[in-house]
């Protein structure tokens, strides 16, 4: 009941931002889709082409990387941003904490604009990435990981939205983070050609086991449950990190 | 009416009574070292218009926010309609509707958009949602500019906005802060009257302010604290009699000095005994008590 009534709670902190989404349908769309097709372009058809010796295994290999990476793309700079001109310059986020509503009906709900970003883009990728590449299937279980891999880095977003305090650090920090998770985490090659510590490092980020789940799925291998139970802690880590910081009104 | 002394203020006992709408015991909010809030008892009852007075720095944000249930107080208590603002925070909120001082819309959506998110964030049933929001919006004459964004309207016209959604849920408890800071006159007037249209028809409004003659005008009861503390509490009669209702000006070398008496005889026997020196005799003002309990006047009283 409490359940129900939290994802209750969460739509209507989240009504906002999907009304934007409504009225900037194409916006929306473009920004979240220019740079995968861009990579698909780039990697699967121009550099794979070149270098690899198997140009549409290579293509097979890259699609599921880069929906992984667009549950990335999509989603943290969108809510990290959201929330942090919100929060610093509209002042709004202030609002829903005086609303009647549960934190974690406000943690959810400001992710919703991320997941939403996410499933319309990354199901069209995969739509895509089945026509050009008859090797990736198309499975609904690929959506579920979609949603928890947006909902993660939302909620990466949102404590990342709610810590800074200006709009530079947001940039430093996707320089330092968001960029090289994007290229190393398993997107666009095999995470065991980098060298073993490097490897180690790699195998520890999130992005990392979305790209291990997606590939597993898409291509019909074995899914890899370690890649879920760690993908779980992120989120609850992440979930707990914000829900703490709006708590103790840290945000 | 009462000089603080103890920094205590009579209050319902036992919580909330039927005429009391917010309840604050005993508040003390510390950040480190710094101690904002230092011990604050007072009540506001149904109905009234409260204002809340103090300088820069007094606490008044800081006592607001814990009203509002975002700042956990270090100690002490504040009850909204029974409900601690704490632990009870969900049901609290349900009572209150606050326009911050900076204006909290969202940028990106129109007037309405916004309007409507608070009223569905405050679970305002989806079959009265849109006569809740065209009588709100018409209650403060904003119809012509509800399909506009927030970015495109005026300081005064976003101010309005912002009281509307305020509004929209129909609080029992309507908090007001500085609402008027950064409007013309005319748009100050304007807002004064809605202030005063809203609390005739029962909301209970708490207004902080630093326009003394605002308070002066709309208030019926007003709080002045400094330094976190309570320094004094009453109608507005009742604080100018603190320090005297009648007040002698004069201007000795070239600086102006004031005193206050009780009686228009004894005022008027002191500016006799200046002679020639300028004088003039008022009725003392809100921003006098002010002045003088917040130690910034230039006056003496007795």
């Amino acid at each position: 009941m409490r359940l129900l009534s939290i994802i209750d709670e969460a739509y209507r902190v989240a009504w906002g931002d999907l009304v934007y989404i409504r009225d900037n349908i194409a916006e929306v769309l473009i920004t979240s889709l220019v740079g995968p097709l861009l990579y698909l372009l780039a990697f699967g058809f121009g550099i794979g082409g070149s270098v690899s010796s198997d140009p549409d295994a290579y293509l097979a290999f890259i699609v599921p990387g880069i929906v992984a990476l667009t549950t990335l793309s999509a989603t943290f700079s969108t809510v990290a941003m959201k929330v942090l001109v919100q929060r610093l310059f509209y002042m709004s986020f202030d609002e829903l904490l005086l609303c009647p509503v549960h934190i974690s009906a406000i943690v959810l709900g400001k992710c919703a604009t991320g997941i939403v970003r996410a499933l319309l883009s990354c199901t069209l990728l995969i739509v895509v990435g089945h026509l050009i590449s008859p090797e990736v299937s198309l499975q609904p279980l690929a959506i579920l990981v979609v949603v928890m891999a947006a909902l993660t880095f939302s909620l990466m977003g949102m404590l990342v939205g709610m810590f800074m305090e200006k709009s530079q650090h947001l940039n430093l920090f996707t320089s330092l983070v968001i960029i090289p998770m994007t290229f190393l985490c398993g997107t666009l090659f095999n995470v065991e050609a980098l060298p073993s510590v490097a490897s180690w490092v790699v195998y520890a980020l999130p992005l990392t086991h979305v790209s291990e789940l997606m590939r597993g799925i898409m291509l019909d291998t074995c899914i890899p449950m370690d890649s879920v139970a760690i993908l779980a802690v992120y989120l609850a880590v992440f979930f707990a990190a914000c829900w703490w910081m709006i708590k103790t009104n840290r945000c | 009416m009462c000089r603080d002394t103890e920094n205590q203020f009579s209050a319902a006992s036992g919580g909330c009574s039927d005429a009391t709408i917010a309840d604050v015991r005993g508040l003390v909010i510390r950040f480190g070292d710094f101690t904002a809030v230092d011990g604050l008892t007072f009540e506001v009852r149904r109905g009234e218009i409260f204002g809340f007075l103090g300088p820069n720095g007094a606490g008044k944000t800081t006592t607001m926010r814990a009203i509002t249930t975002i700042q956990r107080p270090t100690s002490g208590t504040v009850l909204i309609d029974g409900h601690d603002a704490s632990s009870d925070y969900i049901e609290a909120r349900k009572r209150i509707g606050i326009a911050q001082q900076h204006i909290s819309l969202d940028k990106d959506l129109t007037v309405r958009q916004n309007i409507r998110h608070r009223a569905i964030l405050h679970k305002i049933p989806r079959s009265e949602l849109d006569s809740r929001i065209d009588s709100a919006a018409h209650l403060l004459g904003l119809e012509d500019y509800m399909d506009r964004t927030v970015g495109s309207l005026s300081g005064g016209w976003k101010r309005r906005a912002a009281i509307v959604c305020a509004i929209v849920h129909e609080p029992e408890l309507l908090l007001l802060d500085e609402p008027t800071a950064g409007l013309d006159t005319r748009s100050r007037h304007i807002l004064w009257d809605l202030v005063r249209d809203l609390n005739a028809r029962g909301t209970t409004i708490f207004l902080t302010t630093h326009y003394i003659e605002e308070a002066e005008s709309l208030c019926d009861r007003v709080a002045i604290i400094d330094h976190g503390r309570m320094v004094a509490i009453g109608t507005v009669d009742e604080l100018r009699d603190m320090i005297g209702g009648v007040a002698v000006d004069s201007n000795p070398d070239g600086r102006t000095e004031t005193r206050y008496f009780r009686g228009m005889d004894d005022a008027r026997a002191y500016a006799s005994s200046l002679g020639d020196a300028y004088v003039s005799i008022r009725r003392t003002t809100l921003e006098d008590v002010f002045l003088e309990l917040t130690g910034e006047g230039r006056g003496r009283f007795e």
